[in-house]
């Protein structure tokens, strides 16, 4: 199995489950699990991950009401400065103009909408070893994909 | 058609499934978020968690059918639990084993099917999660491995019923 570990964030346990025993027994990759936005970020202030697939939560009610994207600066901060940016996929129920711009600010590499297939993400999480190899990483692919 | 032949652990195997107390017993929830999450996942009609007792099929959990069980003399699940990997039959009308099967030529229409047998811990195979489709497709090998993937959660929710069954009284 290669040693890439992947911070899986997605609230679905069947959906998380599955995504995360399949690319293990593919030997793909390991996929660290995380239910809640909050738990992701204890799991990143304790170890590196080489790719992260983050279901973003809405936080807020009303003209308040925005997406969560903390865990994503924080994962932006631990980037080696100068260096090919970490691969993240972002799984979203639709995708606002807000939105995708402020992904493209902090260089998602895919936007996943709903329904979210498992095969979906397991393709998404082999793209992400694929593009370790000479890839600058300062621009990301046209990352819109459902 | 061609009927299955009967393993040759069927005595064991029938044991172990009505050990398990769970033929004839409710929906559940946590079988039926499976089946569901599967007919999602590789966007077909009908998903199945079947049983095979000694003469019928029994579903534990169905999505597109309301069909609870079928004789075992047409099962194509019974020639899935011959083998210990996923069975796959992309078209069952190219299949001489299926073709004039009913489940294949009557009302469920099976075209293709796929069937990832339940073995348990022993080695024993209860029964199948089967994806049907009307139409004759194939898996690749990463839709393999999630099929794969549903059935062992499957098989850890039978082993979950098994050790409730042997628990002793508080």
């Amino acid at each position: 199995m290669p040693d890439m570990h992947i911070l899986l964030v997605e609230p679905e346990a069947l959906l998380r489950r599955t995504v995360s025993m399949t690319a293990r027994s593919l030997g793909m990759s390991q996929v660290h699990e995380a239910a809640t936005t909050g738990v992701a970020m204890r799991m990143v202030r304790q170890r590196r991950f080489n790719g992260a697939v983050i279901a973003v939560e809405c936080v807020g009610s009303g003209t308040e009401r925005r997406y969560d994207l903390s865990l994503i600066d924080e994962l932006r901060a631990a980037d080696a400065p100068g260096g090919r940016p970490m691969p993240i996929a972002i799984l979203a129920d639709q995708a606002t103009p807000t939105l995708l711009a402020e992904l493209r600010d902090r260089r998602i590499s895919r936007v996943i909408l709903k329904p979210f297939r498992a095969k979906v993400l397991l393709e998404t999480i082999a793209g992400f070893g694929g593009g370790s190899k000479g890839s600058g990483g300062d621009t990301p692919p046209n990352p819109f994909k459902s | 058609m061609q009927v299955a032949p009967t393993p040759d652990n069927e005595a064991e195997r029938l044991t172990a499934l009505h050990a398990l107390l769970i033929l004839d017993t409710p929906p559940e929830q946590r079988f039926d978020k499976i089946v569901q999450f599967a007919a999602t996942e590789f966007d077909v009609p009908v998903v199945l968690i079947t049983l095979l007792d000694a003469e019928r099929q029994w579903f534990k959990a169905r999505v597109g059918t309301d069909v609870c069980e079928t004789g075992r003399d047409i099962s194509l699940c019974s020639h899935a639990i011959l083998q210990p990997g996923i069975m796959v039959v992309p078209d069952t009308l190219e299949d001489p084993r299926f073709a004039d099967n009913p489940l294949v030529t009557g009302d469920l229409k099976v075209r293709f099917y796929a069937g990832a047998p339940l073995a348990m811990a022993s080695g024993l195979r209860l029964g199948t999660l089967c994806l049907i489709d009307h139409r004759p497709r194939t898996l690749d090998a990463m839709e393999l491995g999630i099929l794969g993937t549903l059935r062992d959660l499957v098989v850890m929710e039978l082993n979950q019923q098994s050790a409730v069954d042997e628990a002793p009284d508080a």
